[in-house]
Order: structure tokens, then sequence, then C-alpha cells
């Protein structure tokens, strides 16, 4: 019995703090503000839409991708990824970046784009009688 | 309206059931009949409600807005049928049949078995009563009309014949920023229809469709095994209850453990199906992506099999003579915590609360359906947890004793605590976000590395170890031959593949390791009984597939590149030549050929973009240049054909007064604001304002400015041409209180020259992923595996 707890029991124990420590390293809050993405300049997953009608802008020469979000409040900013623009990204209904804002602009190392998928039917937000 | 009866009834029924087994179960006579009439009848119930809904999808019957919303006319019939489960209704319906149909071999197994029926039918109909709740028309039934909730219909899918009926008007809408029109349905404009004689069958005359990005095979698999596997974890779950029921642990083991395998055999091929899924047709580039769907699927997986390792023990215990056997309480815990886990799976994929942190996409259900999937989870940890403590004590006294260092028992145990320390990670990482924090992808890689090269060699080592007590000359010459096998593979990886990271280095070794003490066991056994060979296989197939992950991410090499039509590129050690593209599937999407050649052998990938008519956006499909030793896997980003530039090699930028951008080798520096006069900007006279811009290129620095003016009633933005610098410069916008100026730079007269040459450009994503192809082999061979040892348990079960 006792060989099976202290074996165990350091495997968990080593991974647990582990586990503990990569967390307390890599954490990312979740940041729906942006007027806060703006103001604090660390990372944060910012979570907001994309702003279609200023449409995205891919750089050739310095291969980034760029588009302005907006958070519910109607705060912009704009975006800037290094790589190309994501598979889905114009049919999405909501953008989460993962990044820093900097010098004017949020720095983004990932891009998740959610689309209407197979458990959301679209609504229709803002109809008007006609 | 006949679906939700049925529906209804079959959940009453599996109550009745789930009472009448547990009556029997107490001692009470004449009960365990109806037990078993009312179960086979809320099974049968569920498979007519199943074929009901699947006829009412194939014709076409749009009163359900169910098949309203994930329907249309257009789909052909394999897509058609896998609407059935495209939503949330429908996928539980499709675990609701998986589960009555293992429901029915399940009962006729375990009335097979001595006194094991009552406990195990009335646990199972427990579980089959929430499932079949979640369904009913309360929560998420696909039966319910559509006129039931408030929806906005598009006007095309209205019969237009009926547009000038007069009481219609009240209920069109339209959405001024696309122009769209609406019907609103609702039990009001349902009710005028009726009393006008008009079914809703006519008015309605298609659905919404399929989103494009499930319209395709992998859609008509996944789903199902995934479901599958599922409903089959709660086998394993419900066996340990009916033994802590029955105060009894002896039997359960053997008899749960082909159930066990079946789950972790489906479940494992299910997840590994929709990463294949998500390769080769999504784009996402790879197989996994530690997505929080994919995660919370996976856990269960990792639990049960963990559970294998030591329930392998405690049948050898048991069979050695020592009463309930070792791990008694492991094997306990872990079978209810697989299905456990499966149900919070359920409650973070559908409740909505990852809605920030997943590729897919989810709607909030309702409070109702929230609260629902909350108690479910609960109700079950309870019933799990609550019985364990009860029996506590007594599983104590029956399991006292102690495993030598170097025995196998302890080896497979310490599998099971990796893998137990694999879905605690897992699971921490993936429900972080409930709390606002969210883990990076290299949290679940850096913590799986350490793990996955312990599995590796324990893996090998515990094979090695004879059951109770080893001395350590021994294990290392049993060990030998496989480890110079596994050093000289190792090596010549590394001189081979010039793969320098010592972790890697340490991970292929451990993998090599696994492979080669497996397979000269596996070797030995091929002569004798093939029906033991399941474990061996499933360690190779496991170990295949960690090298199968090692070559394809951490050895993959990728670039962007402008094809233009007709000229040949160099890129990653092949030449690339984009030849044109056609229209394929009535016009609906255009195919890319790309050629892609190595030495003498050419091949022709045809990458796929469309807009598609269900989200008006642009779909990307990459195609994949399959091989053994490596993947050519081109994703398409766009394509230009030439005649228009517009957004085409032009660069925005915003600025604020004493920023600078570059473009094309020339630096614009944004020097002062142009203020414009400000009384008589509000009095409403013509002004102008702008930016004072110095230009530095590779001639004369110079300052130019770049201005909108007003002019009576027009505001006109006027560009800037620098021929020297071969630059336009436009102003998009200019705000006076910031002085920030959102600019365009595009090139003067290469788009000119462009407009002439009708250059069709294609950009792609290329990448070259090394053995992608031992991921997939590998999960075949523990697949495979899996279901070799459930064959041999099966036998073994009494």
């Amino acid at each position: 019995m006792k060989n099976k707890y202290i074996f165990g029991g350091i495997i968990v124990t080593v991974f647990l703090s582990l586990m503990i420590y990569l967390f307390t390293q890599s954490n990312i809050q979740y940041e729906s503000d942006f007027a806060k993405v703006i103001e604090k300049e660390r990372t944060v997953k910012a979570t907001g839409s994309w702003v279609k009608e200023k449409h995205y802008e891919l750089d050739k020469v310095n291969r980034t991708f760029s588009f302005y979000m907006k958070d519910e409040k109607g705060q912009e900013m704009k975006v800037v990824c290094n790589g190309t623009i994501p598979n889905n990204f114009e049919s999405a209904t909501s953008v989460v970046v993962t990044g820093e804002y900097k010098n004017g602009y949020f720095h983004a190392k990932e891009i998740l784009t959610k689309c209407p998928s197979k458990y959301e039917g679209e609504k229709v937000k803002s109809a008007v009688v006609m | 309206m006949a679906g939700n009866i049925i529906l209804t009834l079959a959940f009453v029924l599996a109550v009745f059931s789930m009472l009448m087994y547990s009556f029997s179960f107490r001692g009470v006579k004449n009960t365990l009949n109806f037990g078993r009439l009312s179960f086979h009848l809320t099974a049968m119930l569920v498979i007519v409600a199943s074929t009901l809904l699947m006829y009412s999808i194939l014709t076409h019957q749009y009163q359900y807005g169910y098949i309203y919303n994930y329907s249309s006319d257009e789909l052909p019939v394999g897509l058609l049928m896998s609407t059935f489960w495209a939503g949330q209704e429908g996928s539980f319906l499709l675990w609701v049949l998986f589960a009555v149909i293992i429901g029915i071999i399940l009962q006729s197994y375990s009335a097979k078995r001595e006194g094991l029926e009552p406990s195990v039918m009335a646990v199972y109909s427990l579980v089959l009563s929430f499932l079949l709740f979640m369904v009913s028309p309360l929560l998420k039934s696909p039966f319910n009309f559509i006129w039931m909730e408030e929806i906005f219909i598009e006007s095309t899918k209205i019969n237009p014949a009926f547009f000038n009926l007069p009481f219609l008007q009240g209920h069109l809408f339209s959405d001024p920023s696309s122009g769209q029109g609406f019907v609103k349905m609702s039990k009001e404009l349902y009710a005028s229809l009726q009393s006008a004689g008009i079914s809703i069958n006519e008015f309605i005359i298609n659905g919404k469709g399929l989103n494009p990005l499930l319209q395709n095979f992998w859609m008509q698999i996944h789903p199902p095994v995934l479901f599958a596997g599922f409903a089959l974890a709660a086998v394993p779950f419900t066996f340990a209850i009916a033994a802590l029921l029955k105060n009894d642990y002896k039997d359960w083991v053997r008899q749960s453990f082909p159930w066990v395998l079946a789950a972790g055999a489906v479940l494992g091929l299910g997840i590994m199906l929709g990463g294949y899924w998500a390769y080769g047709v999504l784009g996402w580039g790879g197989y996994w992506a530690w997505d929080p769907v994919e995660n919370s699927s996976l856990v269960p997986w990792v639990v049960i099999a963990a559970v294998v390792h030591t329930m392998i023990v405690q049948r050898k215990s048991q069979d050695r003579g020592e009463g309930v056997g070792r791990f008694a309480k492991t094997n306990l815990i872990l079978s209810i915590l697989a299905f456990i886990l499966v149900l919070y799976s359920t409650f973070l994929t559908r409740s909505g609360i990852l809605g920030d942190s997943s590729v897919h996409s989810f709607v909030d259900p309702g409070t109702i359906i929230y609260l629902f999937l909350i108690i479910l989870v609960a109700t079950f940890l309870l019933l799990g947890s609550g019985l364990i403590v009860y029996r506590w004590k007594y599983l104590s006294s029956q399991t006292k004793y102690d495993d030598n260092l170097l025995s196998r028992e302890l080896s497979l145990f310490t599998s099971a605590v990796v893998l137990g320390a694999s879905a605690l990670i897992i699971f921490f990482g993936t429900s972080a976000p409930i709390f606002g924090v969210g883990v990076e992808i290299s949290f679940y890689d850096e913590m799986h590395i350490p793990l996955a090269i312990i599995m590796g060699l324990l893996n090998g080592l515990s094979l090695m170890l004879k059951w109770k007590e080893n001395s350590g000359e021994e294990i290392f010459k049993k060990l030998r031959l496989a480890l110079i096998l596994s050093v000289s593979v190792t090596l010549l990886t590394v001189v081979i593949a010039s793969v320098y990271d010592i972790v890697m280095i340490l991970l292929a070794f451990s993998a090599y390791f696994s492979i080669f003490t497996n397979g000269e066991i596996a070797l030995k056994i091929m002569k004798g009984n093939k029906k033991m060979l399941g474990s061996y296989m499933a360690h190779i197939g496991i170990a295949i597939f960690i090298l199968g992950v090692i070559g394809s991410a951490v050895y993959s090499d990728e670039v962007e590149l402008d094809l233009v039509k007709g000229e040949k590129q160099d890129a990653l050690g092949y030449t690339v030549e984009f030849v044109g593209y056609q229209p394929i599937e009535n016009n609906t999407k255009y195919a890319f050929n790309v050629d892609v050649k190595k030495g003498n052998s050419s091949y022709r990938v045809k990458p796929v973009m469309y807009i598609s008519s269900f989200n008006q956006s642009l779909m990307r499909e990459p195609d994949i240049l399959e091989g053994f030793l490596n993947d050519v896997y081109i994703s398409p980003i766009g394509y230009d054909d030439g005649t228009s530039h517009a957004g085409h090699g032009e660069k925005e930028v915003s600025l604020t007064p004493g920023k600078e951008t570059e473009a094309e080798g020339v630096k614009i520096l944004y020097a002062e604001f142009i203020r414009p006069d400000m009384g008589v900007m509000a009095s409403g006279g013509d002004f102008q304002m702008g930016a004072k811009l110095s230009v530095k290129g590779y001639g004369t620095a110079k300052t130019v400015d770049l201005v909108l003016k007003k002019e009576g009633e027009a505001i006109n933005y006027i560009p800037v041409e620098l021929k020297e610098e071969n630059l336009r410069i436009i102003l998009k916008q200019i705000d006076p209180m910031s002085k920030k100026a959102d600019i365009v730079i595009t090139k003067l007269s290469g788009s000119m020259a462009d407009v002439h040459e009708h250059k069709e450009v294609l950009s792609i994503s290329a990448s070259v992923k090394p053995f992608v192809s031992l991921v997939w082999i590998g999960t075949a061979v523990f697949v495979i595996g899996f279901f070799v040892s459930m064959f041999r348990r099966l036998e073994e079960a009494g």
C-alpha cells in the first residue's frame, strides 16, 4: 500500500506543481473592455467584434494582417497580427485576439474567429418594421 | 406533434422502468418483467422518434423549427441526413438513440448473468431518463414547431404567392444593414395563416441550410461515432454504481471490462475523426488545437485509458485469490468519473459558458437549459461520490496490499496516475475560462511532453516486469534487445533528420523503446494466442502516434506564397506553379489548380474557395498532397484576377502627428496637423484640414499636404500623387480632436502596368508536415488494439 501512495504521490505532486507554475506564468485574462486593454499594456485575450466597414488589410511586404475591432461599448482599436488572415475570418460573428496593446495598436499573437457554427442559429438583431 | 408525444412517453416509460428495476433489486416480486417491458418500449419509442425525425428531414417538414434551422431543399441526401445531428436538439436525440441501442444489448448481457440485471438496468434507466428529459418538449426537443418561439425567417424562404396577404404586412421586417427582408414567425401569425387555410409547410418553402463548414463527408461520420462513444461511457459508470449498491466488488470488474474497452475504442476513434476533419477540410492547419470542445471529449477518454490499466491489476489479483482484488476503489472512482466527465463536457459545450474561448461557437441556450445541465452533472456527481463515501470503510477493509516497487502492479498503477495527471491538466486548462482566465496552447504542450516521455518508458518497462516481484538484473536482460534497437534508431533519427533538441530526442527514444518492447512480445504472441495482442497493438499505436506528432508539430515548415499564374516558384524543396482555376459543383465553388513538383514527379493539388450563400462569406478549403514521409498542405488565402487592383498591394495606416510609416521603401512622416478654421467650420462655411506629410524616399525629401476640402455641401478628399516615389496617398478619414489620420498608400505605376498584363495571382499558405501519416496510422492501430482486447475480455466476462 505504501509504495503505491509514495509513487503516485510523487508523480501527482510534481505535475501539480509544474502545472501551477506554468499556469501562473502563462495565464491570460479575458477582457471585453478595450479601454482597459489599451490602458493595461499587458497580454490579454481581448474579445469583441470585427468592424466590417473598415475592412481588413493584408500587408504583403511585412506579412501582416490587420483590422479594426470594437467592444460592446463601441470603443475601437486596431489589431495587427503577424501572419495571414485566418480561415473563415469574413464570416466571424466575434473575434478573440490574444496579445498586447503597444504603440497605438494591438499586437495579436493569436486570432480566434467564431463563426455561426452547428450550435447556433443566426439571429437578426436590428430588424425594423418595413 | 406526434414526435413530442412519443418522446414524452419514452421519458415516462424510462422513469417507470427505472422504478420497476429498483423495486426488483429491492426484492419486490413481479417487478422485473415490468422493468424489462418498459425499457424495451422506451427503446422502441426512441427508435420511432428518430425515424420520424429522419423522415421529416428527408421530406423537408419545415414546420419543425429544428429542420428549418439546419436543413434545406438543396442539400444532397447524405448531408441532408447529417442535419439530424447538426444542432443541439438533434445531437441529443442521436445520443439518446445510441443509448437505447446500447441499452438493449446491455439488458440481454446483464440478463444472462445471475442477479446482475435489476441493479445495472435500474442505474442505466436513470441515466437514460435524464438524457430523455433533455429532448423533452420542455427543453430541447427537435420536434418543437417553428411558431412556438418568435423567429425571423428570411423572405427568400417564404412562398412568394403569399406576400400580398393583408395580415402578413404587420409581420414583415427588414434589416437596414443588409437590406434583407424577414417574416417574423409567431403564434399570432400561425393563427392567422391557419384561419386563412394556409398550412405552414406551404408557407415556408425552404430551410436555412447547413453551415458550409459542416457540409462534408466527415460531418456524416464524426458526430455519430463520438456520440456512440459518449453513450458507451455510461456503461462502466452503470456497472460501478450497481456494484456499490450491491456492495459486491468482485464480479463487476470482469463484467464491465469489455464495455470499458469498447467505450475507449469508439470514443478515441470519434475524437481522432474530428481531428482529421479539422486537418483535411476545415483548414485549421493541424489535427489538434487544444480547443475546449476537443479537450472536453479527450478528458473522459484519458480517464477511460487510465482505468483500463488498474482494472487489469484488479482482475489479475482476483485470479490469484486476493478477494476483491487490488485497486478496487481506484477502479470504481475512475469508472464513475469517466461518465461524469462526459456530462461535464456536455455542460461546457452546450451551456454557452465557453463562448469566448472556442472556435466552435455556441448560442446561449437559455437559463433553463443551463440549469438543467448543471443539475445533470451535479446529480451524477453526488450519486457517485455519495456512494463511494458511504462504502469507503468497507472497501478499505477489503483492500490491504502492498506492491513491490518493481512489480507489474505498481507500474500499471503508475501508468494510470500519469494518465490521470494528463486528464487533470487538460481539465484544468479547459475549465479555466469559466473563471475568466485562459491558458495558452503552449501550456498543454509543455505539460504533455514530459508526460509522454514517462508514458513511453513506463510502457516498455512495465511489460518486462512480472507480477509481484522482479530483480533488476533480470529486467535488464529482457530489455537488452529493445534498448539496443531503440538507442540505434534514435541515433539514426538524430543524424538523418537532424533532430538536435534534447527533449525531442528523449521523446522519440521513449516512443521507439515502447514500439520495440511491445513489438518483440507481439511477434512472439503472433505464433500463439492472437487475442492477447490487443494491449501491445494499442501501445504500439500510441507510440507511432507520438512519433507522428513529433514530426508534424515540431518539424513542420510553412511559407506564404503569391503565385502568379504560369510562373514557377521554389519553396520548401518543391517547385510550385499556379496553372488556373475551374468551377466545380455546379459553378458553386472554384478549384484552384496548383502543380507541385519534386524531381521528376508532379502532382496537382486543388484547394477550393467559394462565396457561401449561407453566410455571404469567403470559404477556403485546403488540399493536401498526402504521403507517407510528409504531407504538403496547401491552404488558399486569396485570389486576384488582375483586372481590378482595389485593395491590392495597398497599405492602410492610422497616424497621429509625429508618427511615421513606411511603404515601398518610402518613409512617410505625419509632420503636423493642418488645422481648420474653427470659426468657419462651426458656422458651416468652407474649410480645409489635413495632414502635412514629410516624405523621404529614393530621391529628395519633400513635404506635401494631404487635405480634405469642404466646398459648399461637398467634402472632397484630395489625394496626393508622388511621381518620383511611385506612390499615391489617399486620406480616408481625419479626426480634428485627436488629429488622427487614416491614410491609404498605393503604388502608382506598378498597378497601372498590372492592369495591362492581367496577372492572375493566387495567394496560398503552403506547409510541409513530416510524418502526419503516422498520426493516422497510429490511431488506427491503437483503436484496433482496443477492439482486440475487448473481444478477449468479453470471453473472460463469464
